[in-house]
Formats: C-alpha cells, sequence, structure tokens
C-alpha cells in the first residue's frame, strides 16, 4: 500500500506569540482529528510536523495518523525558512520510500507551509535543497500581512494568503487543509492522478485567498 | 418541478463533488442543490430518473421491494436558479451506532479494506462472513435491476454503496449520474479503484473518439466483481506487487489500465502481493496464499476467474450482475458455522474436502457433516445432478427455493415461499430433517411418504424426495466424518 507523505512546515517564530501559535495547536489537533474519520485518509495519509524558529526541528517523525501526538510547541525566535525546507528536503530523502522496479514506494509528499513573515536565514540554499526532491502539491500560506507572498511564491506556485492571523481564520485554514489531504487520499487511491495544483483541491474558504 | 413545494432548513449539511445538501424539517430527506448549472441534457436525465425511471423500477408490482435497496432521486427541484433534487434519508442502520464513527455514514470503504478492519472497527461493527455475503446479494441484485432497465450506474464504488455488515444490508446511493447508453452520457469517469482498464486506458482520447471508452453496463460489471472481491476478501483483486513504472501515478494507471493483471491469476504470478511490504494490519488478508479466493467457493471462483482473467481486457466476457447473484445464493447454502466460538468470520465455505476446515481461523470441523447434492427431475423418475449442494448445519432451514428448482430466491419470491418448510437437527446423535410443510416428502429408499411433523433420518447415501410436483428436487446425502 501506497503511503500519502503529508508535511506540516509551521513558523513558531515570536511573531506568531499569542492567539496566532495557539490557534496553530489547535489547527493541528483538529486536522487530525478530522482525518481520523475520514476512512481514506486513515488508510493512506502519514502526518509529520516541522516548525522552525531560529532554527528548523522536526517535532514529529513521519507517522501514521492513528498513532500521531499532538506536538508541543513555543512562538520565539526568528523565521528560518531557509532551513526548514533543507530539513524537509533532507526527512523526505530518509522518511519517504522511493518507487524502485521491486517496491511501490510511497506517493509524492503533499507539503503545507504557513509563515506570517520574512525568512530571516538564507532561503535560496533551501530552495536550492527542496527543488532537488519530488512533491505533490505544495502550498504556502502567508498568514496575516505580514508575510511575503511574492518570497512564498519562489517556492510554489500554489500560494494562499489570510487577511489576518487570527484563530478563526488559521482554524479555517486548517480545516481546508484537512479537506485537501481527504481529497488527496481519495485521488491518489483511486485515480492515480496525484494531486498537484490549487484548482485539484476543495475551495478555499473566504478567510483563505488565493495568490495570483 | 412537479408544482409541488418542497421544505428544507437553509444551512448546508454536507458537500459532495458536485452538490450541497440540505436536510428536511423532518428529516425524512434530504435535497441536493447542484452548484454548478445543468446543462439541457443533464437536466433531461434527471427529469427521466425523477420521473420515469422511477417509476418503471418502484411503481410496479414488487416495486416496494427495491426502496431498501435504493436511495433513489425522488423529485426534480429549482431554487435560486440551482437544480437540485430531493432523496430520501438513508435508512438509520447505515449510520455506525456507537464508537468513534458513531454518527458517521458507513461507507463501504471500511468494510473492504483490511488496514481499516483491523485496525479501526469496532468488532460489533464488523458483522460475520455470512452478512457480508447478505450485503453483495442486495449489491448484485440492485445492479441487476438497474441494468434490466437498461441504465448502468456508472460510478460504482465503495463510496456510492452504503452498507451494514450487522444486518447484512446495502444500498446503492448516487443514483442521480445514471446513464442510459446513446441517451445520456456519463459524467465522470468513475472512482478508479472500480474504474474499468479500458476505460482508464481511453481516458484521455476526445469523447468523439471512437475507441474511447465510456462507463456502460460493461464497466458496471467490473465495479460489481471488484466490490463482491473486497466485501468477501478486503483486498483488490488488482493491487499487488508488480511495479509497472518507477513514477507512482504512471505505475497506477498502468496497474488499473493497459497492464491491470490479477493478483491471484494461476498461470502469471507477477503481480501476487509481497507479504513481507504489507503493513501488519494488513494481514492475514493481504496474503493470497493464505486466504486464496477459492475460499469464496467454487461458483464464485468461476465467476472471479470470468471477471479478472478471460473478461479483464475484454469486457463481453464478464459476468453478468444475474450471474453474481445467483452464484452468491448458491454459496450461502455451502456456508457453514465456525466451531471455535471465537472465530472472526463465524462462517466458512466448505471446502469439499474431506477434512472441511475454516479458513480463517484454522479450525477443523469436529464431527458428522451432512452434505445434501441436489437433483432435478429431467422428466418423471429420471434425476440429473445440477451443481448444486446444500450442507446441513444444527437448526438449519429448508426453503422452496431448495425444495423446486422453478422457485428461485429473489426479489420475486412469494411471501408464502419466503418461510421455511422443513428444519435440519442433530438429535441424539443423528442428523434428522423435520417436515414442517411439505405435503409430498418421501423416503426414497423405502418409498415412504414422510408427513408433515414427522423427520427423516439422513444418512449416507440417502435419498429423499422433496417434492413429487413439477420441478421437485431429489436429494441424496452424503456424510463427511471427520
Amino acid at each position: 500500500m501506497r503511503r500519502l507523505p503529508v508535511y506540516l512546515l509551521l513558523d513558531t517564530s515570536g511573531s506568531m506569540f499569542g492567539e496566532p501559535i495557539e490557534a496553530v495547536k489547535n489547527g493541528v489537533q483538529v486536522l487530525v482529528s478530522t482525518l481520523r474519520s475520514d476512512p481514506y485518509a486513515l488508510e493512506t495519509a502519514y502526518l509529520s510536523v516541522i516548525t522552525f524558529n531560529s532554527s528548523a526541528q522536526q517535532v514529529t517523525p513521519l507517522i501514521e495518523l492513528s498513532a500521531f501526538q499532538q506536538p508541543n510547541f513555543e512562538a520565539s525566535g526568528c523565521t528560518a525558512l531557509g532551513e526548514a525546507l533543507a530539513l524537509l528536503a533532507n526527512k523526505v530523502d530518509t522518511e519517504v520510500v522511493k518507487t524502485t522496479v521491486d517496491v511501490k514506494g510511497d506517493w509524492k509528499p503533499l507539503v503545507f507551509i504557513m509563515t506570517d513573515g520574512e525568512p530571516t536565514d538564507d532561503l535560496n540554499k533551501g530552495i536550492a535543497e527542496f527543488k532537488k526532491r519530488k512533491f505533490g502539491m505544495v502550498v504556502a500560506c502567508a498568514a496575516g500581512q505580514g508575510a511575503n507572498t511574492d518570497t512564498l511564491k519562489k517556492i510554489t506556485e500554489c500560494v494562499v494568503q489570510l487577511d489576518t492571523a487570527d484563530s478563526a481564520t488559521i482554524k479555517a485554514f486548517f480545516k481546508w487543509v484537512s479537506a485537501s489531504v481527504s481529497t488527496g487520499s481519495q485521488k491518489v487511491e483511486d485515480a492515480g492522478v496525484e494531486v498537484t495544483g490549487l484548482s485539484e483541491l476543495p475551495p478555499p474558504p473566504p478567510e483563505v485567498n488565493i495568490v495570483v | 418541478m412537479d408544482g409541488s413545494i418542497v421544505e428544507f432548513i437553509d444551512e448546508v449539511r454536507g458537500s459532495g463533488a458536485m452538490k450541497d445538501v440540505y436536510f428536511s424539517p423532518d428529516g425524512s430527506y434530504v435535497v441536493g442543490f447542484f452548484r454548478k448549472p445543468q446543462d439541457a441534457n443533464s437536466k433531461d436525465r434527471l427529469q427521466n430518473i425523477t420521473g420515469v425511471y422511477r417509476e418503471h423500477i418502484f411503481n410496479r408490482v414488487g416495486g416496494e421491494y427495491w426502496k431498501n435497496l435504493f436511495c433513489w432521486p425522488e423529485k426534480l427541484v429549482e431554487w435560486n436558479g440551482k437544480l437540485g433534487i430531493v432523496c430520501p434519508t438513508y435508512q438509520k442502520y447505515f449510520f455506525f451506532s456507537s464508537g468513534p464513527f458513531k454518527g458517521k455514514e458507513k461507507e463501504g470503504k471500511w468494510f473492504a479494506s483490511a488496514h481499516l478492519r483491523n485496525k479501526f472497527l469496532p468488532a460489533d461493527q464488523k458483522g460475520n462472513w455470512l452478512t457480508h455475503f447478505h450485503m453483495c446479494i442486495q449489491i448484485a441484485r440492485a445492479v441487476k435491476r438497474l441494468h434490466a432497465a437498461g441504465l448502468a450506474h456508472s460510478d460504482l464504488s465503495y463510496k456510492n454503496v452504503l452498507v451494514d455488515p450487522v444486518t447484512g444490508r446495502a444500498a446503492v446511493i448516487d443514483c442521480d449520474g445514471l446513464v442510459v447508453p446513446g441517451k445520456y452520457p456519463p459524467d465522470v469517469v468513475g472512482t478508479p479503484d472500480f474504474i474499468a482498464p479500458e476505460v482508464l486506458q481511453t481516458k484521455n482520447l476526445p469523447l468523439t473518439d471512437p475507441n474511447r471508452k465510456l462507463p456502460s453496463i460493461q464497466t458496471d460489471r467490473h465495479a460489481l466483481a471488484v466490490l463482491i472481491y473486497m466485501y468477501l476478501l478486503y483486498r483488490h483483486p488488482l493491487r499487488g506487487g508488480k511495479v509497472n513504472d518507477l513514477d507512482p501515478a504512471k505505475d497506477e494507471e498502468l496497474t488499473m489500465g493497459s497492464k491491470a493483471l490479477f493478483i491471484e491469476h494461476p498461470t502469471d504470478k507477477s503481480n501476487r502481493p509481497k507479504v513481507n511490504q504489507l503493513r501488519p494490519s494488513e494481514l492475514p488478508q493481504g496474503d493470497v496464499s493464505k486466504l486464496p479466493y477459492t475460499i469464496c467457493g467454487p461458483y464464485l471462483k468461476e465467476l472471479f476467474d470470468r471477471a479478472f482473467i478471460d473478461g479483464l481486457h475484454d469486457p463481453s466476457k464478464r459476468p453478468v450482475a444475474y450471474e453474481w447473484e445467483t452464484a452468491l445464493v448458491k454459496t450461502t447454502d455451502l456456508m457453514q458455522p465456525c466451531q471455535n466460538p471465537g472465530c472472526e468470520a463465524h462462517w466458512f465455505v466448505f471446502d469439499n474436502t474431506t477434512k472441511p476446515r475454516c479458513p480463517f481461523c484454522g479450525k477443523e470441523y469436529r464431527g458428522q457433516l451432512p452434505v445434501l447434492n441436489l437433483y432435478y427431475s429431467l422428466r418423471k423418475g429420471v434425476f440429473k445432478p445440477e451443481n448444486y449442494r446444500l450442507m446441513v448445519y444444527d437448526k438449519q432451514s429448508l426453503y422452496m427455493w431448495h425444495v423446486n428448482r422453478f422457485i428461485e430466491p429473489n426479489e420475486r419470491t412469494k411471501p408464502e415461499d419466503k418461510k421455511p418448510v422443513g428444519d435440519f437437527h442433530f438429535h441424539n446423535g443423528k442428523w434428522i430433517l423435520i417436515n414442517r410443510k411439505l405435503s409430498s416428502l418421501y423416503d426414497k429408499d423405502e418409498d415412504k411418504k414422510i408427513e408433515i411433523g414427522q423427520y427423516v433420518e439422513l444418512t449416507e447415501g440417502k435419498k429423499i424426495l422433496l417434492s413429487t410436483e413439477d420441478g421437485g428436487r431429489l436429494i441424496i446425502v452424503q456424510l463427511v466424518n471427520n
């Protein structure tokens, strides 16, 4: 059975302190509990969380939904998005099973990135590593007005923006992520057509703006 | 749009791929509005589905029977410029009544995957193997009815079939995409665990290309075979270990399309599942050497061969829904309760050996096992075997469709024929058949009539005539001793 790896890259820099970080934690929790009652996601989806502030760390290694435990993280420091992308590339190498002539590997991973500010490290170095790997859909979300959507466009074509980084908006974003993972796990299960672009996903809620 | 007024609560309660669903005030029906405007052809199709096709199936003699096997759109409505359909609410037993998924629909996927069954489903929601046969019989019967009306469902999948293994019931839903060959083309290519190989293989050709294959009655037959295989064996018949391309998406398309190969193909073993690559939760069902499809008995084996070997790439060879229905019903007559009280399957199909054992838990059957071979009368006094057997277990019932070959167990069975006419018991170390209703039951060895209320003992080689009427069958008893 091919697995569908899903990586969440979450900004835990100081600017996320307070309501935003709590909303993100809550969002992850709701995401997991929603997917746990979806038979398609339970069959195929595996989830990992990478957080980034002054450095990047994988707080939850790629694991099946039923065994996922809510990670704890606090907001502080700056925004090492470049390092987070390099870490993602590294984890994909070790955690995602590659298809060989003898083994059916995993589906290409889905990636959801959420950040509220400009990267403070060398983003291009991270992007270079990131681009060497194959991904399914990559969605970058600019939470609030502090994040630069042009910067995120360098990572992926699928960029969405939240007008504000309050709890209701962040909650809506995670709800959409969970619907996207559901759709993604049905598509790979069924059609063998992997989700690669925003047009394939369920329509985002009004709080999430697609940046074109 | 028939002039009547339909009330609903203005709050979206669910969203599918094409529709937003609203509930009625009393909860007895739902209204689904298409998000996108429907063209004249779709509108005409929906009008026929809620009109003439519905009347043909449900408003005829015996129409009531089908109401439990389908969730069929009843009315076409228009609201704020959007077209919508009114459907009855699903029956209560199609929702989880307890456990972690309480209140959620029993989408078929839950019950068709070894991983989900072994890891997540509460034991009291799993039913037993016999109830899965009953579910499959209902699905085959519903599909048979659609096809008899010249309609193709076009998107049969575990998403569009609700099942309840607890009671052994099933219903086909999402009937608004029905395809009428030559009249309404399909909306979708289908749900690809169930898309027929020829459809997947030609999906990139233009719709007008004569080589393009679209969902049809023949592709429904493929989907039906996959559904039955998955509900009985909890794995996909084409998802094996063979890698057809290093790119996962391409590999998938080939595996389900042009290179589709039955995982249990008798000679080409290249797509056998690789057990060492399966998750522990996918076992033992994922191991075809432990639980081969032949555990489903001889009638189904033949049909699976035709569906996944001969007919996989040759649609005209696929078994029709009626054949599945008949084979499933006949197979339930071969079933034995497992003597292991802890066995999850509870039932198994007699494997025609002298040492029958349950393939699921390995428990060997202990004791005497009567097998009744059924013969039909060609002309008076001449009986022919008909490849039909009935396994006997304690407190089992005998029905008219065993007694007379002109009576079939299906939607047309008369209520009086659904009542048992006799029953089998293991009594004081002997197997007996007690006559409850049969007016001409004979022990042919002694040429003695068995009156109602009397019994006849089942011994090796015993010949029992069930009825002297036209179509009446003769039984010859075989006793398996273990």
